[in-house]
């Protein structure tokens, strides 16, 4: 049994091991960007939208009410990369219910790569919003010496979404194969169903945590963090 | 569990990769199709709330120019209803006019029938007085109606005698009309009384068809007469008052 599907070599080309969680991650990439393409193409504004594009618009002005909600102002470049993160995670969650999909969030690997892609989006949206000098200060609040907590708790905060993401949805796909090998016939497809909750649960989560991290980063006056949520 | 930091990298750029086709794909077709679509209905309500201004003008002009009509309208119906009261009332007036052109014409004719008719009557009324007269004298005396008036003319004569002579004055010449010829005894008659009231005076007998049947005298200022017109206007007052007992026998039937 594995416990990642970064284990799960697919195909070698020119020496390189191609993994599960590099090809099941491709896949989810086609399956959006098809999805999206096939949706949005030959968009006109005197026609009304079909069902499809309401979907679409209805996801995508969701994620962004949720971000206006947090930053309470436009953030068009946070919505690219959070919504990116919630569409990401929540498409590879939700396709672990189908037979042999490995999700590719279930790789430390990916969650880590997540993780750090948050961690390098927080200095530069703090950068790109308040100037380096202006960025840099925050680590300084309220004063000099809270920065090498500030600094740890940038890090800190990096690892904690990686590892909460890889646990849940590890523990999940785990749990389910346990189960099935236990008992095949009924525990599994509740576990499927509660993963499929945890699943989007996660991905909101992880999105959100993004969000506020760079908000913070951001905003001239940090906001009222909402309340981490645990396991 | 471990980290594979080559399968991280990879899936760092898988994830910009995401981030980017996401971008390009999703992202902004349908954030920039939704702000097309709004700016379209914005744009469509803008040109709807136009349109509604332009309705409502043209609706406020169409009631103004609906309301000019109505005014307009009215006073074309007053006006026509003055020119058609000032036409009634001017063939009223003008009917009127001939209605009392009528009347005064129909009531000229009138008297001039009631004149005519009058005259006639007295015409009528003075030949069978004569006729009776003349007849009578006939038959009873053997005398004719002229030599009687010519007699009673002398009788006057001889009685205003003084009266005569003072208002004739010294009248050169005497004149006798009759509506007949006298008879030769009448002349004689009145020629001897006459010389000897006025012995100056020379004679002179004349006949007048015009004049009512009986002998007119003149002599300078003084006029004496007998006609039957006299007893034709007794006749006249007789038959008045019989008209006026019997109700609508005033004027002949034939008349109207």
């Amino acid at each position: 049994m594995t416990l990642t599907p970064d284990q799960i070599i697919v195909f070698v080309a020119w020496g390189i091991s191609v993994n599960a969680t590099v090809v099941f991650t491709w896949v989810v990439m086609a399956l959006l960007t098809v999805a999206s393409m096939l949706i949005t193409h030959n968009l006109r504004p005197d026609v009304p939208p079909s069902r499809w594009r309401t979907t679409l618009e209805v996801i995508v002005l969701g994620i962004q009410g949720q971000i206006h909600e947090i930053t309470r102002r436009p953030a068009r470049q946070l919505l690219y990369f959070s919504g990116t993160l919630f569409l990401f995670i929540a498409t590879s969650n939700l396709l672990m219910v189908v037979p042999g999909f490995q999700p590719p969030t279930a790789s430390l690997s990916t969650t880590t790569a997540l993780a750090l892609s948050v961690l390098v989006a927080v200095p530069l949206f703090g950068i790109g919003s308040r100037g380096v000098v202006g960025y840099l200060k925050t680590y300084l609040e309220p004063s000099f010496v809270m920065l090498p907590f500030n600094v740890i708790s940038e890090f800190s905060r990096g690892i904690s979404l990686a590892i909460r993401l890889y646990g849940n949805i590890m523990s999940g796909g785990v749990i389910a194969a346990i189960l099935l090998s236990v008992a095949p016939f009924f525990f599994p497809v509740i576990m499927d169903v509660l993963g499929l909750l945890t699943g989007l649960i996660q991905a909101y989560i992880f999105a959100i945590l993004a969000t506020v991290y760079i908000s913070s980063a951001t905003a001239a006056t940090k906001p009222a963090q909402p309340e981490e949520e645990t396991q | 569990m471990s980290i594979d930091w080559i399968t991280v990298a990879a899936q760092l750029a898988n994830f910009l990769v995401l981030v980017w086709l996401l971008k390009r794909f999703l992202y902004r077709p349908i954030l920039d199709g939704i702000d097309a679509r709004e700016a379209e209905i914005s744009e469509r309500m803008k040109e709807a709330a136009q349109t509604k201004a332009k309705a409502e003008a043209a609706q406020s002009e169409y009631h103004d120019q609906l309301a000019a009509l109505h005014f307009e309208q009215s006073e074309m119906t007053d006006e026509m209803r003055h020119k058609a009261e000032k036409q009634r009332d001017a063939l009223l007036a003008e009917t009127h006019e001939r209605l009392e052109q009528e009347r005064a014409d129909w009531q000229a004719h009138l008297e001039e029938e009631t004149r005519k008719y009058t005259a006639k009557l007295h015409r009528a009324g003075a030949g069978a007085l004569l006729a009776l007269t003349r007849k009578a004298l006939t038959d009873l005396a053997d005398e004719s109606l002229e030599s009687r008036i010519a007699h009673h003319l002398c009788e006057k004569i001889a009685s205003m005698k003084p009266d005569l002579q003072r208002a004739a004055g010294d009248g050169p010449e005497a004149v006798i009309v009759s509506h007949d010829a006298l008879s030769k005894t009448a002349q004689d008659e009145m020629t001897a009384q006459l010389g000897a009231v006025f012995p100056k005076a020379s004679l002179r007998f004349e006949t007048d068809a015009d004049q009512a049947p009986g002998v007119i005298v003149r002599i300078g200022g003084a006029q004496l007469s007998w006609t039957v017109d006299t007893y034709i206007e007794g006749l006249d007052a007789l038959m008045e008052e019989q008209f006026a007992v019997i109700p609508d026998a005033k004027v002949p039937s034939h008349v109207h």
